[in-house]
């Protein structure tokens, strides 16, 4: 018995897939839409995914908080002296300065991003080291060495050299030698950054002494990042208090990447409801009526009917599924999501030549496939119980 | 007793505005082997007659039996189970699908049976060999001519070796040769044993020899002249 009800649905999988090659042209455009639709969500998922790993891993090379003198709403140069005031907070860990502005480099046609670090006061687990490829971060008495992202270690070994200059802005040349690389993982965080010492930075951008651009605060309790900033606020009225979760809130809304993937999702699904009202809104055609009179009346229960009309509902979504989630791959990781290209510029962090490695995990898979299959399946059976009110008689002449 | 009927009586819409009496106390029973014609003007209950009799759906009353088993009792899925391997029928203008291949027509009541493919082919490869159609196996049923399709449609109600068979109209859309050609495939089938019921009012069926009787309906009964 049981083989036979094998034998039987193999039996009406065939009927299913002869129906469907009998009405190829139809069964084609509904699963190139469908492809469409599910290459388009697929791809969405797969660029938000890898964004949202790059952001994680940027938040994490963040401090805890960070300080900018503000003066008539722009960022100024803030005193080291500020460092004193801040002894007194309680749960403060450690404040480390930081030098840093943008560098358009001729070569590149592209800003880099200059950074002087003091290396060796910020604590062990900030110090960027995990983020190296090769080399060590430069220390505080290593003149003019850096390290250096990829864009920027590609542009030398195009010309086939590891030091370079740099102007002041007196136009005076400041030679550097790279001594370490980013990895590559670590790309939208270091792609276009060059890292030297606190004096170097100093020194290129002729920032005074006792000046820098922002002070790192390290906490010892994370829990007590916004009473310490606070606290600071307190102290000084007149500089900007970042913290980390300030940032990552940022970062979420410029992603917006959960309102965004529900809102495709919806309109996904939408779509598929679009197709399917397109295929079956008419009801049943006088042709398809006459086919299942005359299965009926030929010896097929409406549930082997509505077994052929769910096979070919699978055969179409499944074959979109897997058309539509290839080129979704091809397309994300080959053409680097060129479909998606001007909405992703928009979104300030990412720099032009992003290499996005998507990461499609089982759960994203069955969402997508929640979101679209199921719909689909569900509008295309679910109307064909209609043929269980198309009477076998009518297949009777009279 | 393969078909027994007694005080059938069939109401469509039973309780509605649109409610028809189609047939009143019928009494009919059709021993094995036999032909029998269902004769009548249009609208006299011979399609709805043989609805219940093919086990398409129970009579509103009375009992009817098919091959040793009660109708009234029987929920609509174990009809079709009962109907599919009881019963074979041949429709007015055949009821082929067009699109589909000769073979494919023929083998449509074996793919919910489980039948697998290779039995299948061979099943309906002797019954065209029968009706001399091989060489239409593989051509869409839309594209041979009026006689083939006819045979097609008698293999296909032929092709799970069902005892009964029932036709409803089968010349109406025949010339003579092709209605008497007919005739003669029936006549076969009934020398090989199956119990035919025919519903018509061509007096080439009728008056055909090979009818051992035939019953006369008028208004939904039977007429006794
Ligand atoms: N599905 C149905 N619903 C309602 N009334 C029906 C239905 N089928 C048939 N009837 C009615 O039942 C009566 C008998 O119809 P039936 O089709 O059995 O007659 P018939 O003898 O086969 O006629 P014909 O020679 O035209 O084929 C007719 O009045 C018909 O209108
Ligand atoms: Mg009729």
């Amino acid at each position: 018995m049981a083989q036979s009800n094998l034998e039987k649905q193999l039996n009406i999988l065939d009927y299913a897939l002869s129906s469907l090659w009998r009405h190829r042209l139809k069964s084609l455009s509904v699963l190139l839409v469908f492809a469409a639709v599910i290459f388009l969500l697929a791809s969405f998922q797969m660029v938000t995914q890898a964004l949202s790993d790059k952001a994680k891993q940027v938040l994490t090379h963040t401090p805890e908080i960070t300080l900018q003198k503000m003066s008539a709403g722009r960022q100024e140069a803030i005193p080291l002296a500020y460092r004193d005031k801040l002894a007194g907070i309680f749960g403060i860990r450690r404040v480390v300065p930081r030098i840093w502005g943008y560098y358009f480099d001729e070569v590149r046609l592209a800003n880099s991003t200059v950074m002087g670090m003091a290396v060796d006061e910020m604590p062990e687990g900030n110090r960027l080291d995990a983020a190296l490829a090769k080399g060590a971060m430069p220390g505080p008495d290593e003149q003019g060495r850096v390290v250096v992202g990829h864009s920027i270690t590609k542009a030398l070994d195009l010309a086939g050299r590891t030091t370079f200059s740099l102007f002041r802005p007196d136009l005076s040349l400041k030679p550097f030698e790279v001594s370490g690389e980013f990895s590559r993982d670590t790309d939208i965080l270091t792609n276009d950054l060059i890292v030297m010492n606190l004096a170097d930075a100093r020194d290129l951008f002729s920032i005074p002494a006792g000046l820098v651009t922002d002070l790192c605060v390290y906490v010892a309790n994370p829990k007590e990042i916004d009473t310490i900033a606070k606290k600071i606020s307190e102290t000084l009225p007149s500089v900007r208090v970042l913290t980390r979760p300030q940032i990552q809130k940022t970062y979420q809304v410029v992603f917006g990447w959960r309102s965004g993937f529900g809102s495709i999702c919806l309109l996904s699904a939408l779509a598929a409801f679009v197709i399917l009202a397109w295929d079956k809104a008419s009801g049943l055609s006088p042709e398809e009526r006459r086919e299942i009179a005359i299965l009926k009346v030929l010896g097929w229960e409406t549930s082997d009917i509505l077994a052929v009309r769910f096979w070919e509902s699978v055969i179409v979504s499944g074959l979109a599924c897997l058309v539509g989630m290839t080129a979704a791959y091809i397309h994300v990781v080959y053409c680097a999501a060129a479909l998606f290209r001007p909405v992703l510029m928009g979104w300030s962090v990412l720099r032009p030549d992003l290499h996005l490695l998507p990461r499609m995990a089982v759960g994203d898979i069955l969402l997508i496939f929640a979101f679209t299959v199921i719909p689909y399946l569900a509008a295309t059976v679910i109307p064909a119980w209609r043929s269980a009110t198309v009477p076998a008689d009518s297949a009777l002449g009279g | 007793m393969l078909i027994e009927l007694s005080g059938v009586s069939k109401i469509y819409n039973q309780g509605r505005a649109n409610e028809v009496r189609a047939l009143s106390d019928i009494d009919l029973t059709v021993e094995q082997g036999c032909m029998v014609c269902l004769k009548g003007p249009s609208g006299s209950g011979k399609s709805t007659l043989l609805a219940i009799i093919g086990c398409i759906f129970p009579p509103t009353s009375g009992r009817a039996a098919i091959a040793e088993r009660q109708l009234a009792r029987l929920p609509d899925r174990f009809l079709t189970l009962h109907r599919r391997e009881t019963i074979g029928f041949i429709f007015q203008r055949f009821n082929i699908l067009p699109e589909l291949t000769v073979l494919e027509n023929i083998t449509l009541p074996l793919l919910p049976l489980g039948v697998p493919p290779k039995e299948r082919r061979q099943r309906a490869q002797e019954l065209l060999k029968r009706f001399g159609i091989t060489h239409r196996a593989q051509f869409p049923a839309g594209q041979i001519s009026g006689g083939e399709l006819q045979r097609v449609a008698i293999a296909r109600a032929l092709i799970n070796n069902q005892p009964i068979i029932l036709a409803d109209e089968p010349t109406a859309h025949l010339d003579t040769g092709l209605s008497r050609e007919f005739m003669a495939i029936m006549l076969q089938l009934k020398e090989a044993g199956k119990t035919i019921v025919i519903a018509s009012h061509d007096p080439l069926v009728f008056e055909h020899p090979a009818i051992d009787r035939t019953v006369t309906i008028k208004d939904g009964r039977i007429h006794v002249p």
